[in-house]
């Protein structure tokens, strides 16, 4: 082979036959519909259980404000979870492809970082309000019992939430940086080579 | 533009780009489909600010980049393992050889030498990229020495 390799020949040998332009249409609207599915999904569920927690708070009436309380700082935790999910979906949606590759690449920076912040903070917070929601929702019907029975029901039901708490809290917050540190860090060595 | 026009005129420059990104032809069309869906999608809002290569190409090689996100590894496959014992390689074979030789190349600098070898201006490749025109040169002079390179390896 000589020295001078045309390689816009061989380039231009890479072909692939175009897909009916109505297939890129459909793949469109699948796509669409998919994400819509996805929404919609995660929120059904949840507010079917905020409906189930309305239902118990009409259906038994508690006496004490402890109980109220309770319920209502269980379904802001849900609510809460359900906004920052939802505000996910724009936000990572939002990406600008008709910039330079230099801005799109700092801008997935950005939102990642973002993302790995809104995972941090959701998840604190869904879990404190949680746990709070419960505790304060017990009083009513522990005090009910005997003493043995007050302390059985909170020694359990601590003991779950702490493990909530220093196990599956950390471990899930865990697995989730580690995915976006990865995405993070494999951005940023992309962009450095833009930069050398 | 009527993006029927666009998709025919396109469709084989964004696979190429895509191909010379994954080096895998599947792939490559799938990435290619979307990016087409995404210029379908946004070229309602196109103003004449760009020319629309440029244009389309920014969309294209973003699309490319966003694939970081996607998986952690890129599948590099496509080289038919028997040729390569052939002595005088064909002109197809050599053609596969150096799309996974770009495939291998840091990912900006893959999409830079796909955009110099689609026969994009290097002004044009410095808008879609985000560098500047001397540095553009310079780094298409720079992967172009490696491919070199390669295609002489091998050959030995």
């Amino acid at each position: 082979m000589s020295n001078n390799i045309d390689f816009k020949e061989l380039w231009n040998r890479g072909k692939a036959n175009a897909p009916d332009v109505s297939e890129i249409f459909a793949k469109a609207n699948q796509l669409n519909r998919k994400t819509r599915n996805k929404i919609w999904r995660g929120n059904i569920i949840l507010s079917l259980t905020i409906i189930f927690m309305i239902y118990i708070w009409w259906h038994y009436q508690p006496e004490l404000i402890t109980t109220k309380i309770g319920l209502t700082l269980v379904i802001l935790a849900i609510i809460f979870f359900l906004i920052s999910t939802n505000q996910m979906f724009p936000l990572l949606a939002k990406t600008d492809e008709e910039t330079d590759s230099h801005q799109f690449l700092e801008q997935m920076l950005r939102i990642k970082q973002k993302q790995e912040f809104i995972n941090n903070q959701m998840l604190s917070a869904y879990f404190i309000f949680l746990s709070i929601g419960i505790f304060l929702y017990m009083i009513e019907y522990a005090g009910r019992g005997s003493l043995l029975f007050k302390i059985l029901a909170y020694g359990i039901t601590f003991a779950w939430m702490a493990f909530n708490w220093f196990y599956v809290r950390v471990k899930a917050a865990k697995k989730q940086r580690q995915a976006v540190n990865e995405i993070i860090s494999r951005l940023e060595v992309v962009n450095q080579q833009l930069l050398e | 533009m009527v993006f029927e026009d666009i998709y025919r005129e396109y469709w084989n420059k964004v696979f190429r780009i895509c191909m010379g990104y994954v080096n895998d032809a599947d792939l490559a069309k799938d990435i290619a489909q979307e990016i087409f869906i995404i210029i379908w999608k946004k070229l309602p809002t196109f103003r004449n600010e760009s020319a629309i290569g440029t244009w389309i190409y920014r969309i294209a090689s973003n699309n490319c980049l966003r694939q970081i996100e996607r998986q952690s590894r890129m599948p590099k496959t496509e080289l038919p393992e028997q040729i390569e014992d052939i002595s005088e390689p064909d002109k197809e074979w050599q053609s596969k050889f150096l799309y996974k030789c770009i495939a291998e190349l840091p990912e900006t600098d893959r999409i830079i030498i796909s955009l110099e070898l689609e026969d994009v201006k290097q002004a044009e490749i410095a808008k879609i990229t985000g560098l500047s025109e001397s540095n553009v040169r310079v780094k298409i002079y720079r992967i172009k020495e490696k491919l070199t390179q390669k295609f002489k390896q091998y050959e030995q």
